[in-house]
């Protein structure tokens, strides 16, 4: 783990250890924290308490977009290449709803994943030591810190129930 | 939730047994798979004569120029609907006894999808150029013709195909992560690659379940427009017993509850080939039971309204197709669609026989059959007697039909087979998600 | 992989024969390879051959004896469809299924390819015309006088010389025809003293009565009687003629009468003389010379032949009483389908009932002399003389009496003790393959010939292309064999063949005093013969002998309990159709099966037996068996059996070897009698328990009241009342359905439609919308149109095992729906010509995913071959069910060379995988419309005609432009009587059909 970002690393078994390291970090202002957990978790969602994730407006673009390529493309195609069929209109609205509505929730979907990818990558912070034990049963607070501050981060780690904590300088 | 489902594991244990699924195949496991593969070259041997001779080989007899390749069709769109309803419906709906079966059906439908999508193709006149019914540009601006519910259909299947898979890969990512954390040498390599750095840090898990609700929230109607859209192929014809109003309805329950059947088929003998019987247990049977009742009973109802509308409406087409649907020279399969799906389904009234695996097995093989012989009969019964009595005619099937149905179902098993081989076929971050983390003040 | 490119034969195929002078022969027979030098390109265009247009020539019909004019239409030097010269008095333009499919004689891929002769080993090895012609000089010369001569051919210039030929050898000709009218000759020259067969007037008689003569199929001239049937019977002014067929089977004849009566077998002569009994009993002004027949005719009252008969004594009163009074009338007999031993007594008894009725010279014409043979009974002496080693050496031509006689016959064995048989077959039939030669005659539409089918014309054959094979006119043959021989021979012409027929011609030019022969010659080539009006009818009394006919019938041999009624395939004919796949995948009109022969058997009988359809039955009588699938027909009586003619050959090529029984196997050898008699054995049924699919196009042959094929009583259409009203006057119910507002809402929508869609591509601007009209009360189901059909636009036959699974492809079907036939109703028949509609309102176009269904501005429901990937969604959704799909590739298998060079090359051959169907003769319409183009004129109407409608023996189709409010089709689809089948369904077909007439209580 070369470059690693120095900072402390604390392994948590108990959830409400995990909680109380983070709020009491977060009450000394530390801010940037990243917390591993082998599944999502309410409390822990609570006591770091992020902004709801923009990836919803991704997925309401590409709907919309979807949406309206839909119709587009089919009355476009229609005009440019008019045949009759059954007497029936050239171009128009009710068969094509099945196309705009489709390519709504294809485009949505799609377009809603590249936002999980992209948000994810964007906000990523680089470099962060990680335990395998965190996709397992672990819980992981990683807290980025100066080598002076490391002895006191560790203390509190430990005294909020850390079953281990490591310092990456 | 009240009778919330709470295994006496821990964390650790989840990781492990899942994991353990992944070991070295069973002899079972193995011949199982051989069968599939075996099937498979059947139907592609079969799909090569169809293009060297042409489709004459199998058994189609104008009128019915429709038969058991479109029946098949349906059929796979079909079982691939139980997937997304357990996968993306029941999410939105929270209920969690989902988690421990969603993965298994999640993949069941991208396959079956995968199976269906290949009958447009494989029934067509001129194979090779099945692509012309996509609006790709082209020198001379010929376009599709958008008002074919065909044409729906192509789009509606693609959406569905493509969505479902993304629906099913973003749900792998985090459990891939823990499998690749498990594991060492050259597979720790493959699943590190498929996991996509997947960390499982805050920032991950916050826009990951934000997303897969989404996710669910767009599958969710996708799931119910695309039978609905198949069901059109039909509807929007003008043939007797074709053109029924009730007909999306009536396909999507169908398709739910032949879905779910094949998800009984596939899970019974799954969960001991791989071991985990005591995360799937009579608390996930009992709830798909109950759902295959209530698809089961609008079934009842949607084959009742058929021939009420067709008595009701007075006219004589209808009558007289509904008549030789019950009575006439296709009788045989008529009733074998009613008395399996709409009677079999009734026995799930009773707990005894919803908890009953060996009971709930034969009662699915039942729903998949009869759900088969339903599509055969709307199809094949109401082509074979339509407007024009002296163009009435007769199917005769032959081998090519089989072939390819046999070939169907050994593509399906192939990549079934190889998934839950390869990959989580339990979902451990959900099944985790149910399990509390332990708490040093009191609690577990 | 898309066949189109390969198939049969396209254009550029067609572009290397027309590369060659004439002689595309090079192109597709290996045996003339002396051809294959002369091989030059057009230097200068040949004025008759335009490239991509079409070259007609005037020639005659030779599949059957009635002469029908022919127009040959021949693209790049190659006959492509045979069509009716409109100038020819005998078909005025129209032309049978039989006639028609002649095309696949001449291009049939078994004829024979050379001169052949016998081995030692019992084969047939290919030899130089020299040799073969040499070969017969010496035997014709050696055999001293012992020669003779079997010909089919017609009464013209070629028979003269055969004639001549034979008389300077010193032997003997028989002209044998199978289906020959003895019986009637005979009874003319009993009840009048004349020995000819008269013609009938069937488009001026008011009532017709068939005594079992199936004038529709085959008897006499099947086309001339269709025409005048349809013209009087056809509903027109508010009337129509009356036609009642007396007969043990409903034949197709049957179907189309008005009244049908399932008589005893035999009972024929009977009844007709008891109807001259009641006429000259009742009737004051009947002939003089008539009179003296009461006494004979007493015995013969009602009440003394009632119970023999199958009619009660008033039925026969009535039928009498109405004969007498609708003037003229017209009572006919003499059929294939009733030619039992009595044949000349029903004929003589006929004969006396349309004399005391007045009809003989007004409906019956005398001194027309219809071509006929010597018949049977001349056949059966040179037999004997075979038998008895008095021939030396045999010549065959255009005849199979092998196949043509019943087994029991033993012609084949007569055959055996000539030393010498020459044939001159065209395919190696049964008769040619015991013969020691084959010089194969070159086809109608390769040689000049003539023929006179009846006084008065004289109808031309001129080679329209070069020979197919290495074949020579039977006449060159002759002309080389006389110089060859000399002898008495040395006096026949020493020229070739044509220039002996064009000297007759010159000859006869000069005695109509035609001052240039040569402008003379041009024309009448160009009219395809020369035709007088028909002599007056000669008058004729009844002879001293009309006293001895007998109302007798006959004894049938053999001790079953049934009797055996072998019917004529109009399709098959004699047999000689058997060879050609148009004729056999064609479904006989009657039972609608193709490809196979059956046994037809009353449903009540086959439910005592328990029989179901497609058991295989063994008919067993006292000369021999036949096995068959059983067929149930309500059509035939309770105690009789029936079977096809024409099927069950031994050897005549691919199509027609071993394809189903031979119902001349069970007839006992006729021995000395006069003719042939078809009804003459009865026969047990013996079950198999083995079943066989009937290979037949019916689904269900009832229309399940859903006014597929409309019908109305004259009474009803003669008060202008539409067939709706009428159903609604008999039910006493409203007399119009209202329009739901949903109903007048989609049809509202419909016209906006429209309006929207004028505005875009195409559409803009005025077209004509093509429409076509079809008077049910017209069609008798004959199936011309269907080969007209195949012919025009290149359609595959399937054969049996894909007419098995409903796969057969005919664009235009003829629909065959009984009503009735249930607790004592009387069984009626109704005829519809289906065929794509091209609704306006197309269910078939909207559902295909690629535009290959769409609707062409001119009001044609489009089919675009090319773009048509498979989905066949347009098929299902199609109520008429008139689109098929070529579930393999048929344009492969359909033509073996030589067939594929009579491929139109105006229309696709459609490749393996795409939808096809009716396209309203699509190319028709457009060469139609750039030769109006080109002359500067508006296409005016009757300039398209689809194939089906020129064929049309009954001008029953009318096409033209529905826009048109003075075309033929816009005013004929104003008729009341016009409905659109499946009206409800608001598809707006562009096809009106013209509800059947049916005689009610007024007669």
């Amino acid at each position: 783990m070369a470059a690693m970002t120095p900072g402390v690393l604390a392994s948590f078994v108990h959830i409400d250890a995990a909680t109380d390291a983070i709020r009491a970090l977060k009450a000394q202002g530390h801010t940037d924290l990243t917390v591993y957990a082998p599944a999502p978790n309410h409390e822990i969602e609570e006591a770091l308490d992020h902004p709801v994730s923009p990836v919803r407006l991704f997925t309401l673009v590409g709907g919309l977009t979807g949406c309206a390529a839909g119709f587009a493309m089919t009355f476009w195609m229609s005009d440019n290449w008019p045949l009759l069929v059954g007497g029936k209109p050239i171009a128009t609205v009710p068969p094509y709803v099945v196309l705009g509505f489709e390519l709504m929730i294809l485009m949505g979907a799609l377009s809603t994943v590249l936002g999980m990818i992209v948000m994810s990558v964007v906000n990523a912070r680089k470099r962060v030591p990680f335990s395998e034990r965190f996709t397992d049963d672990q819980i992981g607070v990683f807290v980025p810190c100066r080598a002076d501050q490391a002895a006191a981060l560790e203390g509190l780690m430990q005294r909020a129930g850390s079953v281990e904590v490591t310092h990456a300088a | 939730m009240s009778h919330a489902y709470t295994p006496s594991q821990t964390h650790a244990e989840v990781t492990r047994d899942v994991v353990a699924t992944l070991g070295a195949p069973s002899r079972g496991y193995v011949m199982m798979l051989a069968g599939a593969v075996g099937l498979f070259l059947v139907g592609l041997f079969t799909f090569v004569m169809l293009l060297k001779e042409g489709l004459g080989l199998s058994g189609y007899s104008p009128p019915i120029m429709w038969s058991v390749y479109i029946t098949t069709f349906v059929f796979w769109v079909g079982i691939g609907h139980a997937g997304t309803l357990i996968s993306a419906i029941l999410f939105l709906f929270r209920s969690q006894w989902r988690t421990a079966v969603y993965r298994a059906t999640e993949a069941m439908t991208v396959f079956a999808v995968m199976t269906a999508g290949l009958f447009p193709i494989i029934h067509i006149g001129r194979q090779w150029i099945f692509y012309w019914l996509l609006p790709y540009p082209n020198q001379r601006y010929l376009w599709p013709n958008f008002k074919s519910p065909l044409l729906w259909d192509v789009f509606a299947i693609s959406t569905y195909l493509t969505v479902s898979t993304t629906f099913l890969v973003v749900g792998l990512v985090p459990d891939i992560a823990a499998v690749r954390d498990q594991v060492s040498g050259w597979r720790k390599k493959l699943y590190a690659a498929c996991s996509l750095g997947w960390t499982g840090s805050d920032n991950q898990w916050r826009h990951y379940t934000r997303g897969y609700l989404y996710l669910a929230a767009l599958a969710t109607p996708l799931v119910l427009s695309v039978h609905s859209v198949v069901s059109w192929d039909f509807a929007m014809s003008i043939i007797p017993g074709w053109h029924g109003t009730i007909f999306a309805p009536y396909f999507v329950a169908g398709a739910i509850y032949s879905g779910i059947g094949m998800v009984f088929t596939l899970l019974i003998p799954l969960r001991k080939l791989l071991r985990v019987e005591h995360m799937i247990v009579d608390y996930h049977f009992d709830n798909l039971a109950k759902l295959t009742l209530f698809t089961g009973s609008i079934l009842f109802y949607a084959y009742a309204m058929e021939y009420f509308v067709a008595w009701y409406s007075g006219n004589t087409f209808e009558q007289v197709t509904f008549w030789r649907r019950a009575f006439g020279p296709m009788w045989w399969a008529g009733w074998s669609m009613i008395i399996c799906n709409a009677f079999v389904s009734q026995l799930l009234w009773f707990r005894k026989i919803r908890v009953n695996l060996t009971a709930l097995f034969v009662i699915s093989i039942f729903i998949n059959i009869g759900m088969w012989f339903e599509r055969y009969v709307i199809i094949v019964s109401s082509l074979s007697n339509d407007y024009e009595p002296w163009a009435w005619g007769q199917l005769n099937p032959t081998w090519a039909d089989w072939g390819i149905l046999a070939g169907s179902f050994g593509w399906f098993g192939m990549y079934f087979l190889l998934f839950a081989r390869t990959f989580p076929i339990i979902a451990i971050q959900e099944i985790k998600e149910t399990i509390p983390f332990p708490r040093k003040r009191g609690g577990h | 992989m898309d066949e189109t490119q390969e198939s049969g034969m396209d254009r550029r195929r067609f572009l290397t024969v027309l590369g060659v002078t004439g002689a595309g022969t090079a192109a597709l027979s290996g045996c003339s390879t002396d051809r294959v030098q002369k091989l030059i390109p057009y230097m200068v265009q040949s004025e008759d051959q335009v490239p991509g247009i079409p070259t007609y020539y005037a020639s005659t019909c030779t599949e059957c004896a009635s002469g029908c004019g022919l127009h040959v239409k021949t693209r790049e030097a190659r006959a492509i469809k045979l069509e009716g010269n409109p100038a020819h008095p005998v078909n005025a333009g129209k032309l049978c299924a039989r006639g028609q499919a002649g095309l696949q004689s001449l291009y049939n891929p078994n004829r024979v390819r050379g001169p052949r002769k016998r081995l030692a080993d019992g084969g047939f090895a290919d030899t130089p015309w020299a040799d073969g012609v040499a070969e017969v000089a010496a035997r014709v010369s050696a055999a001293g006088g012992k020669v003779a001569v079997i010909s089919g051919a017609g009464r013209g210039t070629f028979s003269d010389l055969l004639a001549a030929w034979t008389a300077a050898a010193g032997g003997t000709v028989v002209r044998y025809q199978p289906f020959d009218h003895e019986p009637m000759r005979a009874a003319n020259q009993q009840v009048f003293g004349v020995n000819g067969l008269p013609s009938h007037d069937f488009a001026s008689a008011r009532m017709v009565v068939s005594f079992g003569a199936d004038f529709l199929e085959t008897w006499l001239t099947p086309i001339e009687n269709q025409r005048g049937f349809a013209a009087s019977h056809g509903y027109h002014d508010g009337t129509m003629s009356r036609l009642v067929a007396l007969a043990p089977r409903m034949s197709l004849t049957g179907m189309n009468a008005d009244e049908w009566f399932d008589i005893v077998p035999g009972a024929e002569a009977a009844i007709a003389l008891s109807m001259a009994q009641v006429i000259l009993a009742e009737r004051s002004s009947a002939p003089p010379d008539a009179v003296a027949l009461r006494g004979m005719l007493a015995a013969y009252a009602p009440d003394q032949i009632a119970q023999q008969s199958g009619l009660t004594a008033d039925q026969i009163r009535l039928l009498a009483r109405e004969f007498v009074s609708t003037e003229p009338s017209l009572a006919v007999a003499g059929g294939i389908g009733s030619q039992h031993a009595g044949a000349a007594q029903v004929c003589a008894a006929v004969n006396i009932l349309n004399y005391v009725a007045g009809n003989v010279g007004k409906t019956v014409r005398f001194g027309a002399d219809l071509e006929a043979g010597d018949g049977y009974a001349a056949l059966a002496a040179l037999q004997r003389r075979m038998d008895a080693g008095e021939i030396a050496v045999l010549v065959v031509h255009d005849a199979n009496p092998v196949y043509a006689l019943p087994k029991s016959a033993g012609f084949a064995a007569a055959m055996a003790k000539v030393p010498y048989k020459v044939s001159t077959a065209l395919v190696l039939d049964e008769t040619a393959a015991l013969c020691d030669l084959i010089l194969p005659q070159s086809h109608a539409l390769e040689r000049w010939d003539d023929l006179r089918p009846r006084a008065g014309i004289r109808s031309l054959m001129q080679p329209v292309m070069e020979p197919v094979y290495d074949t020579l006119p039977a006449g060159e043959v002759l002309l080389r064999v006389a110089k060859a021989a000399g002898g008495a021979l040395a006096g026949l012409p020493s020229g070739t063949w044509d220039d002996y027929l064009k000297a007759q011609w010159q000859a006869f030019g000069r005695s109509r005093g035609a001052g240039d022969l040569a402008s003379w010659w041009v024309g009448v080539l160009a009219e395809g013969g020369v035709y007088d009006a028909p002599p007056a009818p000669s008058a004729v009394r009844l002879a001293a002998s009309a006293q001895q006919v007998s109302g007798q019938s006959p004894a049938f041999t053999g001790e079953g309990e049934f009797l055996f009624a072998p019917s004529a395939s109009p399709m098959l004919y004699d047999g000689r159709g058997a060879d050609k796949p148009w004729l056999l995948e064609n479904p006989d009109p009657v039972t609608k099966i193709t490809w196979q022969s059956w046994i037809e058997v009353h449903p009540e009988t086959a439910a005592e037996l328990d029989i179901r359809e497609g058991e295989i039955l063994r008919l067993v009588s006292a000369s021999g068996s036949l096995e068959a699938p059983a067929y149930l027909y309500p059509g035939v009586r309770r105690d009789v059996v029936s079977a096809p003619l024409g099927y069950g050959h031994t050897n005549f090529g691919q199509y027609a070897t071993g394809r189903g029984a031979n119902a001349l196997d069970l007839l006992a050898a006729p021995g000395d009698a006069a003719f042939l008699p078809y009804v003459s054995t009865r026969v047990t049924i013996e079950k198999t328990r083995r079943y066989q699919k009937v290979a037949k196009t019916e689904g269900s042959n009832r229309q399940l009241g859903r006014g597929i094929a409309e019908a109305m009583p004259l009474a009803a259409a003669a008060r202008g009342l539409t067939p709706e009203e009428a159903h609604h006057e008999a039910a006493g119910g409203p007399a119009h359905e209202i329009n739901t507002p949903r109903e007048l809402e989609a049809i509202a929508g419909f016209a906006a439609a429209q309006k929207v869609a004028a505005t875009k591509g195409n559409y803009v601007g005025d077209h004509p919308q093509w429409g076509m009209t079809i008077d049910l009360a017209k069609c008798t189901g004959c199936s011309a149109c269907v080969t007209a059909c195949y012919a025009e636009n290149n359609i595959p036959t399937v054969g049996e095992s894909e007419v098995l699974r409903g796969r057969e492809m005919s664009w235009m079907r003829i629909e065959r729906y009984y009503e009735g036939g249930h607790d004592g109703e009387p069984l009626e028949t109704r005829f519809v010509p289906m065929l794509c509609q091209h609704c306006a309102n197309a269910p078939c176009e909207p559902v295909c995913p690629v535009y290959a269904a769409y609707h062409t501005p001119d009001g044609l429901n489009g089919q675009v071959y090319n773009r048509c990937v498979g989905t066949r969604y347009c098929s299902n959704n199609c109520p008429f069910k008139v689109r098929y799909f070529n579930w393999f590739a048929y344009n492969k298998k359909a033509f073996p060379e030589p067939l594929h060079l009579q491929l139109n090359p105006d229309v696709t051959v459609r490749a393996r995988g795409v939808m096809e169907k009716c396209t309203f003769c699509v190319q028709r319409i457009r060469g139609a419309q750039n030769e109006a183009a080109l002359a500067h004129r508006p296409l005016r109407d009757g300039d398209v005609v689809t194939a089906c409608a020129q064929a049309c023996p009954s001008s029953a189709i009318i096409f033209g432009d529905r826009m048109d409010p003075e075309s033929r089709v816009a005013r004929s689809a104003a008729d009341p009587r016009g409905y659109h089948v499946f009206e409800e369904t608001n598809v707006r077909p562009s096809i009106t059909y013209l509800a059947k007439v049916l005689h009610g209580a007024e007669a």
